[in-house]
């Protein structure tokens, strides 16, 4: 298998410090490596960082072959339709002036120069696979729940069948069930699309149901861990398993 | 009986253009003395609702019906005037914000032993007093984090000093809307292990409003299901976790990512057009036939526990 994204000796330095140093993975197709660690720890940084949100200080990410900060505007625009990003807050990801039709047609009407209404009729079955009614894409952001802009964020992400996608702690700010609705959903359309994936998140048990690999951050340094050893590691961390209920 | 709150026939309805929202209906429980109730839900259920109508914060464009008693003395009807002689000090909120409702230009030990003073604690003592808090809210060095600013704290570490703030004030009734939203996995481990040691320490009367379910196994007592604004399920928590009645309350747990993560079908109706039989009727595993028109009533099952489900009433 060919590896959709190679990440070599990624370094960060704001002005205050390191955030992270000599970071190295490589990622093939329909496979998922999560970053965990506490809050503040670099997690959201480096995944910005490979999707050429960030300048890098240090070290290269090569993106199907290609380093993302050697090419020209045109190319990379190109390349990084194929990279999306899934954020923490749905109720801030979208435009909350515009109806959620036209946020979500947005990027194929970007990228293809397609018509807007020959887009949404192109995205039905998609739209239909995430469980949402099409009659509330006429609808504002504000008026719908986050898990509802999650999955018309599903929508908007794979209507350009990305090769690797960075989801930043998608569903920390969703509900218990809503989480696993979401959840089962972006496993189920990576498996489809056989999308890479970098699934950013602080709870360890999430963790060990969506990804392969996991990469655990702290003082600055990535550990790339398999998945034996990442529920080893975190042991002594699981809430339920530490404490004990009677004192 | 040493009963703290009850709360009886709890409706609480916001008259909208679009229709009245009806984000509370029906809701009983009581509270005894020393008890740790759980109000557990996901967003819009109606739990944090219940919570501002026991502490009077209600806005005025509310609909209330029904009674709330604590420590025997009707609370709905009383005047603002009235209710504020028990705001903050006999019933004590653990607000759901904790950087929004932390003054950021004061610090964290001085924001705590305002409540003290309003006890007519005296200045030699606070300071004391003040360390005395912290050390128990799980802070390894008090006298740093009291001469602290919120700013130079955590998220977890200044919800913990809200929930100081609330307990200085030695209320006979705590209630916390979602203590451990929003904080990462070390810091929501941390608040929890700072409730289950004040459980031991104190006995608090506490009404715990949350959808943590980790934070409801490991403190509670008792747990209320809510559902599109109604209980649909109580009992004490063990019973609850390890044998579920209501299908809501299966699908929630089988959703924790340990228990394989296994999602509920559709989603919760909109409060403004409630389905006129079971409102869970559309995403029920079992379907039962009555479910679709008839409105199941809450029925006691063993003494202790309750469903509001169709497949237990016979």
């Amino acid at each position: 298998m060919s590896s959709v994204l190679q990440v070599t000796n990624l370094s960060k330095t704001f002005g205050h410090g390191d955030i992270f140093r000599d970071v190295s993975f490589t990622l093939n197709a329909g496979e998922t490596i999560g970053l965990f660690g506490p809050s503040g720890c670099g997690k959201s940084t480096l995944g910005r960082c490979i999707l050429g949100l960030e300048k890098l200080t240090k070290g290269s990410v090569l993106f199907e072959g290609k380093d993302i900060f050697r090419l020209d505007r045109k190319e990379r625009s190109c390349l990084q339709a194929k990279m999306q990003m899934v954020f923490q807050h749905p109720e801030v990801s979208f435009d909350p002036r515009r109806r959620l039709i036209y946020s979500v047609t947005e990027p194929l009407v970007y990228h293809e120069k397609g018509e807007s209404e020959y887009v949404l009729h192109s995205l039905l079955p998609l739209i239909h696979a995430v469980g949402l009614h099409p009659g509330i894409l006429d609808k504002y952001p504000g008026q719908l729940s986050g898990g509802e802009l999650q999955r018309a964020m599903m929508v908007r992400i794979y209507s350009l069948s990305p090769h690797l996608l960075i989801a930043d702690e998608p569903t920390s700010m969703l509900d218990m069930s809503v989480q696993s609705q979401i959840l089962n959903l972006m496993k189920e359309m990576q498996k489809k699309n056989s999308t890479a994936c970098i699934f950013i998140s602080h709870d360890p048990e999430v963790m060990q149901v969506m990804c392969d690999r996991i990469g655990v951050m702290s003082e600055g340094k990535c550990e790339i861990m398999n998945k034996n050893n990442f529920s080893e590691w975190m042991q002594p961390l699981l809430v339920m398993d530490t404490m004990e209920k009677d004192h | 009986m040493n009963t703290v709150l009850e709360v009886m026939d709890l409706n609480v309805t916001f008259p909208t253009r679009a229709g009245a929202i009806r984000a509370s209906q029906q809701v009983s429980f009581r509270m005894q003395k020393g008890e740790i109730s759980v109000l557990i839900g996901e967003t819009g259920s109606g739990k944090s609702v219940i919570g501002l109508a026991v502490l009077h914060l209600l806005p005025e464009a509310a609909i209330i019906s029904g009674k709330i008693n604590y420590n025997g003395r009707e609370i709905l009807s009383m005047s603002e005037k009235e209710f504020s002689r028990f705001r903050g000090r006999d019933i004590s909120l653990v607000p759901q914000n904790p950087s929004g409702s932390l003054d950021p230009l004061m610090r964290c030990g001085k924001q705590i032993s305002e409540s003290l003073e309003i006890r007519g604690i005296s200045n030699l003592k606070q300071s004391t007093e003040v360390e005395n808090i912290l050390s128990n809210l799980q802070f390894s060095d008090p006298k740093l984090t009291a001469a602290s600013f919120p700013h130079e704290l955590s998220g977890g570490m200044r919800q913990r000093v809200t929930t100081g703030i609330a307990l200085a004030s030695e209320p006979k009734l705590l209630v916390s809307d979602e203590p451990t939203k929003g904080l990462d996995y070390s810091s929501r481990k941390t608040s929890m292990k700072m409730f289950l040691h004040l459980k031991h320490i104190r006995k608090d009367t506490h009404l715990l409003i949350t959808h943590d379910l980790d934070l409801a196994r490991m403190i509670g007592d008792t747990i209320h299901v809510l559902y599109s604004g109604e209980i649909i399920e109580s009992g004490p928590v063990d019973e609850i976790f390890s044998d579920p009645h209501h299908p809501y309350t299966e699908g929630l747990i089988a959703a924790l990512p340990r228990n394989g993560m296994k999602a509920m079908p559709g989603m919760c109706p909109g409060l403004i057009d409630l389905p006129s039989g079971c409102y869970f009727y559309s995403r029920c595993p079992y379907q039962c036939e009555q479910g679709k028109t008839i409105h199941p009533a809450i029925i006691p099952v063993n003494g202790r526990r309750s469903v509001r489900c169709h497949r237990f009433s016979r």
